[in-house]
């Protein structure tokens, strides 16, 4: 039973053309949400969960079906609309870090805040919260070629957390991390969802990640196998 | 944000110093290029000024349909007279005589037998007057070699390659043999007192300067000469006043039905003329357009790699919450700044290099040895006004066009596409 939907998908299909023809992504998904949710997106390459992931997140759009989030219908936002709802909303994790080379850590942190044209102190209030939550407080200076890849990937769910997002995507976050920095991440991400009651969605296939969602759904083909 | 814009963009010099490089470069050449054919396209209009058309020029009207034979036959008489009629009417310029022959230079050996001969082209200026104007504009004094200016009658000045091709020296007799103005055999001595080099080659293969007096002397021409030119005293060619007096002249001196009535032709009449003359105008607006193209083409490439590059960082930024709007605007401010800066640095650096061939010249005497039209052998550039903004047409516009070009690639990419470009 879901408290609070924040996000509700209705017989979701994608279909991605392919020559003449067409390759279906995803198809007839249901799915709800409800906030505060630790859930994953589970199956193996090519079972659609990057897809699934990419809609939620705005980033693509459906081919048929309704697919609606924090109250927004993803299929009749604008460019505009649906960068706002990604911009207040949500926070992305990549599984390769995606940190701004030529940025300190500070100011990788930094960037969704400027984006919301927030003032400086604020900015600079929130950026040292969300680096005191991934630990990494003596590191503001560093430019990413200088830390390690966990420690990157700390920066990266710094950068999805500061703002405090109602939701976070995560696509495959430990993908190139060995196992202890894995758990180190994955505990840090657990921590955030029960103090900043933080929806986290993750697409992935690793097993150690597996082992502490709260929600697991299982898509195969495209289809939803379980939820 | 544009300062957090800026800042990286100082930091990634892939985004800023390597484009700027790209656009110093071509905005160097653009002005480099623009100054040195300038200075080329004047050289040559000014060097044929001074030696042949002068910025106008008065022949009869029967010498003008022929000039380029020469024909004496149809020379200008009573030229004095006209000459100071000139002067007092038309005080915008100053005017000289000249006589322009053909002939033979033979050269005697010392039993009296030809030692040497070759055509020759003589050009008759007032050298020992006492007025040093054509003496001046000629730039003879810089331009002996050996030997010294005429000083007295009888005395000639001889290109250098050509007393060297005949193997005479200063100080050695030699012969015109030519035609008098009434179309007899003219055979006069003359005494070379110096060599020089005119610095053209069409000149330097074969031509003497004598006075004017010794020129009427030797072709029979007593207060006659071939053409009279006029040289406007501010020393730049000006069309509009050429054309004025050219109008005003002819109406006063020249009659259509008299073939020996003076009349007046300015440089821009003058065939060749005319076209350098139009190319010098049409040529920059022909490079400019030709560089735009170009370094667009160029820009435009690096653009689209540039933004290649920068798909992920786009995938990133439209993730975090930017529309493409915004990245769009943000490549267009960069574009901007990486123009400003690059259109800068060039122009300086085309001004500077443009300076030194201004002042140093660049000797293709070599190349134009066998040019039958009077272009220097050094060349030199021309810093003119348009040096100091035409690099901004293509280092700034062609740029910028060609960022935006490359960043229309934003907008046709899915915003899924270009998160998957971010995840490679």
């Amino acid at each position: 039973m879901i408290s609070e939907s924040i996000i509700t998908i209705k017989g979701l299909t994608k279909d991605f053309p392919v020559g003449s023809g067409y390759f279906r992504a995803l198809n007839e998904v249901n799915l709800e949400f409800g906030r505060g949710e630790f859930a994953g997106l589970i199956g193996p390459s090519g079972s659609g969960k990057t897809t699934l992931l990419n809609i939620i997140g705005s980033l693509d759009t459906p081919t048929k079906g309704e697919v609606i989030v924090l109250g927004k219908d993803i299929s009749h936002l604008n460019s505009q609309e649906s960068a706002s709802l990604r911009k207040e909303k949500l926070g992305f994790i990549f599984q390769s870090y995606n940190l701004l080379p030529v940025y300190t850590v500070y100011e990788n942190v930094e960037f969704p805040l400027l984006l919301l044209n927030l003032p400086e102190t604020e900015r600079k209030k929130m950026v040292m919260e969300a680096l005191e939550w991934v630990g990494l407080t003596q590191k503001v200076k560093s430019r990413p070629s200088m830390l390690s890849g966990g420690e990157c990937q700390r920066v990266a769910i710094a950068r999805a957390m500061v703002k405090k997002p109602i939701i976070v995507l995560a696509d495959e976050p430990t993908a190139n991390l060995d196992a202890e920095n894995s758990h180190h991440i994955l505990r840090t991400m657990a921590t955030l969802n029960q103090e900043l009651n933080t929806t986290f969605i993750f697409a992935t296939h690793d097993e150690k990640v597996i082992s502490y969602l709260k929600r697991r759904i299982t898509l195969a083909d495209g289809s939803l196998v379980s939820a | 944000m544009i300062r957090f814009l800026f800042k990286g963009l100082l930091r990634d010099r892939q985004r800023s110093l390597l484009p700027v490089i790209i656009v110093a470069s071509g905005v160097f050449l653009t002005v480099f290029l623009h100054s040195w054919l300038t200075g080329v396209m004047q050289d040559g209009i000014e060097l044929n000024a001074r030696f042949i058309t002068g910025h106008m020029k008065i022949m009869t009207r029967a010498y003008s349909l022929d000039k380029d034979q020469l024909p004496n036959d149809l020379a200008i008489t009573g030229s004095n007279e006209l000459t100071d009629s000139l002067n007092s009417r038309f005080q915008e310029a100053g005017w000289y005589q000249r006589i322009r022959f053909g002939g033979l230079i033979d050269v005697s050996g010392s039993n009296g037998e030809t030692r040497a001969q070759g055509p020759v082209f003589g050009i008759g200026i007032d050298l020992i007057s006492g007025n040093r104007e054509e003496i001046k504009r000629l730039n003879l004094e810089t331009s002996v070699k050996s030997g010294h200016l005429p000083r007295k009658a009888g005395e000639i000045l001889i290109s250098n390659e050509f007393a060297n091709k005949l193997k005479v020296r200063v100080g050695d007799k030699v012969t015109l043999i030519g035609s008098t103005m009434n179309g007899a055999m003219a055979m006069y001595n003359f005494t070379i007192a110096g060599t020089v080099e005119f610095g053209t080659s069409s000149l330097d293969r074969g031509t003497i300067l004598t006075d004017l007096i010794d020129a009427q002397a030797a072709l029979d021409m007593e207060d006659a000469c071939s053409e009279i030119v006029g040289y406007q005293k501010t020393g730049y060619y000006d069309d509009e006043l050429a054309s004025g007096i050219e109008d005003c002249f002819n109406e006063l001196y020249s009659k259509e039905d008299d073939e020996f009535s003076p009349v007046m032709s300015r440089l821009s009449e003058d065939n060749q003329m005319a076209q350098l003359l139009a190319y010098s105008g049409k040529f920059s607006g022909i490079m400019i357009a030709v560089f735009i193209l170009a370094m667009s083409v160029v820009l435009w490439n690096a653009g689209l790699l540039g933004g290649l590059r920068r798909y992920g960082e786009f995938g990133l930024r439209l993730a975090m919450g930017e529309s493409k709007g915004q990245i769009y605007r943000s490549q267009f401010y960069e574009s901007v700044m990486v123009g400003i800066i690059g259109t800068i640095a060039g122009t300086i650096l085309g001004l500077a290099a443009s300076w030194y061939v201004e002042t140093y010249g660049i000797n293709l005497g070599g190349i134009m040895k066998n040019a039958t039209m009077m272009f220097p052998s050094t060349f030199h550039a021309r810093i003119t006004p348009a040096a100091f903004y035409i690099g901004f047409i293509p280092g700034l516009v062609s740029t910028v066009l060609g960022t935006m070009l490359s960043g229309i690639g934003i907008y046709k990419r899915k915003t899924s596409q270009l998160f998957k470009e971010l995840e490679a």
